[in-house]
């Protein structure tokens, strides 16, 4: 029982932490869900789950959530691609590779902001690093931010170099993690690099994939920053996500109450996005053992 | 406490019973809240910076503390933020195309007690149509500061050489659009299309209709309307059919204004536009000019972008807000502050100063001669108007960058209008 306690005495500060900058706002976000807060008029009625249903209606919140998807399908299998590219070159046992780890890593510890201003840059129309380099090649110049076709492509371009460092760490944890006896057996049977990588890297990094593939799935319904920096939602709603979505609605709009029926329906949607991808999953990590 | 605020303190104390005002109880700070020219160093920032040193002289004890947002739609929400959170700024620049959020949900003090109580203070100075931008019945919200309606530029250079003559009078949209189309030549075009709706609602007025509702309570009806359809159909030809303004992806792509490097004949801004052309190395003022809007009305008809400065409720020095705002719609503060050519002052006496001293075809007779044909935004009256602005531009850029027919564009944006004013 005294163990039990010094333990909770431990978790406490996190638990604590936890309480009062997660559970507390998310259970006053539901309550502010229930009511019509006009918050610079200072009337609240209380209408239920009213909001709730005025959201399952509004086709401007399911084109957010569709340009989320959109997002979440062009940058989360190309970033894990690139990522687990990166994370198999740096997990070489080789002198420097220290220093090419930090490298890829620099991005995800600059400010978002910075990097999306940067970003704006290299994506300018006329001058920006990329026209000019397909301009070498007699390609016409695209104004990325501002077409809208491209839009949420360059945003999907943009997050997989801006999320490459998580992931290649995790990545580099989990290819480290695979047992070398593995590898040594399959040469013995003969496997070439692809087949190695194939049969034993692949399958054995089933749960970093997994994890991965959550982590980074919840980050991209969540994409809020490069938005508000490079697009503000634009051109014609096409990157208007749902994070930035409901950001305009709380702070643009102040119709504070839908926002959070928004952000409950986003937590609705993410949550079920991951366990249908936990349950995809689920075949390939049974057996599994890094043992 | 220090002994120097002691000191001012005591001072202060022996002073006021003498009906002393221009003694400061020491450490009070007035909060400003603008936009724009935090990080600049362009002589109109520094001129701002010195004035709010020689208030802070002139009052010993008061310190000002400038929060500037990047942007008037960012000043906008974080003064609202700040008004939610209870820490409203004590003075407020108020932009008339968003005045009526803050007046109309009672963020800002009455000033008519204050203009009332101070015989030093004389509104008859103002112009009354532009103090009148703030005004809610016998209330006043905010002491203009300046203001400027919507012309057209002209660039007679250009006119001169492609043999056009430049138009004086009030002109028709079709006159407009054959103007155009001679001016237009290799490397310059006849126009130069400001995407982006304050620039182009004016259109709409000048067609007979308009995005809302006179009483602003909608759009179907008005921003759907044949003559709107029509107005916006006329400016999308002028960039997509007939080529008379460079395309969006051409602005775009090569990020200069035409009109300010001599590459286009005409363009419609506002007076602040002026500060940018005196800048560009391509513009001679000599031969830039400005006209009205052209209409298919009687008469034409533009708007007034106005801005002037209020008291937050809730300031804790409301006495020392006043004198800021004193200070600065002044004659002495005005006078230098117009010379930048921002806009047109909104006193009287800065302005008639200003034209004497002017020659018959200056720049500044033009803009008073168009000065009663504006009429205020829809901003200044309608709670969330920027959203229609959102949802109305959305619908211009649908129309020129996607193709999107200009009924289907524009009924899709009075509808969401709408259903955007449901819920306020």
């Amino acid at each position: 029982m005294r163990k039990d306690r010094t333990g909770y005495l431990f978790i406490a500060p996190a638990l604590a932490h936890l309480a009062v900058f997660a559970a507390v706002p998310i259970l006053y976000a539901l309550w502010v869900s229930l009511f019509d807060w006009k918050i610079l008029k200072g009337t609240m009625p209380f209408v239920g789950l009213g909001k709730y249903g005025e959201v399952l209606q509004d086709p401007s919140f399911w084109n957010a959530m569709g340009n989320s998807l959109k997002f979440t399908l062009l940058s989360v299998p190309s970033g894990m691609a690139v990522a687990l590219l990166i994370a198999v070159l740096v997990a070489q046992q080789l002198r420097g590779m220290g220093l090419f780890r930090t490298l890829y890593y620099v991005p995800s510890v600059s400010s978002m902001v910075a990097v999306s201003m940067l970003w704006i840059y290299v994506y300018l129309p006329d001058n920006g690093l990329i026209n000019v380099t397909t301009k070498l090649f007699g390609f016409k110049s695209v104004d990325f931010l501002n077409d809208p076709w491209w839009a949420m492509s360059a945003l999907a371009f943009m997050s997989v170099w801006t999320g490459l460092g998580p992931r290649m760490i995790i990545y580099v944890a989990g290819l480290l993690g695979v047992p070398p006896v593995l590898y040594e057996a399959a040469e013995l049977d003969g496997a070439r690099p692809w087949a190695k990588f194939r049969h034993v890297t692949w399958p054995m990094l089933a749960p970093t994939n997994l994890f991965v593939l959550v982590t980074s799935t919840i980050a991209a319904f969540q994409l809020f920053t490069p938005v508000y920096m490079m697009t503000r939602g634009g051109p014609l709603d096409t990157t208007d996500v749902v994070g930035y979505h409901i950001y305009v609605e709380a702070w643009s709009k102040f119709h504070v109450s839908t926002a959070s029926a928004q952000s409950f329906l986003l937590l609705i949607v993410t949550a079920a996005v991951a366990m249908a991808q936990y349950r995809l999953m689920k075949s390939q990590l049974e057996g599994y053992s890094a043992s | 406490m220090t002994r120097r605020q002691l000191l001012g303190l005591m001072a202060g104390a022996a002073l006021c019973p003498m009906g002393c005002k221009s003694v400061w109880l020491p450490g009070k700070e007035l909060r400003i809240a603008t936009w724009g020219g935090a990080g600049d160093d362009d002589e109109y920032a520094r001129l701002q910076k010195r004035l709010y040193r020689e208030f802070e002289s002139a009052h010993p004890g008061l310190k000002l503390r400038v929060e500037a947002a990047p942007d008037s739609q960012e000043h906008v929400r974080k003064v609202l933020l700040d008004y939610i959170a209870g820490a409203m700024p004590d003075i407020v620049n108020l932009d008339a195309s968003s005045a009526a959020v803050f007046i109309d949900n009672g963020t800002l003090m009455d000033l008519t007690p204050f203009i009332d109580r101070d015989p030093a203070f004389r509104l008859d100075d103002y112009y009354p149509n532009v103090v009148d931008v703030a005004r809610r019945g016998k209330s006043l919200f905010a002491i203009p500061t300046d203001f400027t309606p919507m012309v057209v530029y002209l660039n007679r250079k250009l006119f001169r050489e492609a043999g056009v003559p430049v138009p004086t009078g009030q002109w028709s949209f079709e006159k407009f659009q054959e103007i155009a189309k001679a001016l237009t030549r290799p490397g310059v075009y006849g126009f130069e299309f400001a995407n982006w709706m304050p620039g182009w609602v004016m259109f709409l007025w000048n067609n007979g209709s308009d995005v809302l509702a006179p009483d602003g309570s909608r759009a179907t009806g008005f921003f759907d309307s044949p003559k709107s359809v029509e107005a916006v159909q006329y400016l999308a030809d002028l960039v997509n059919k007939y080529r008379v303004a460079p395309s969006l992806s051409q602005s775009a792509a090569t990020g200069v204004d035409f009109f300010a490097t001599a590459r286009a004949a005409m363009k419609v801004s506002g007076h602040w536009y002026i500060v940018a052309l005196k800048a560009a190395k391509d513009i001679d003022m000599d031969d830039i000019a400005v006209v009205e809007l052209p209409t298919n009305l009687e008469h034409s008809v533009t708007v007034m972008y106005e801005a002037g400065q209020a008291i937050g409720k809730g300031c804790k020095h409301p006495e020392e807000a006043w004198e800021w705002l004193k200070f600065w719609a002044s004659y002495g503060v005005q006078k230098r502050y117009n010379a930048s050519g921002i806009a047109v002052c909104g006193r009287k006496d800065v302005e008639e100063e200003k034209l004497r001293a002017s020659r018959g075809t200056d720049l500044e007779r033009a803009f008073q001669s168009i000065v009663p044909s504006a009429r205020p935004p829809w901003g200044s009256r309608v709670e969330g108007y920027d959203r229609v602005e959102d949802v109305g531009q959305k619908a211009m850029d649908a129309v020129l960058k996607n193709n999107v027919p200009v009924h289907v564009a524009v009924s899709k944006a009075a509808h969401d209008i709408d259903a955007e004013f449901s819920k306020r």
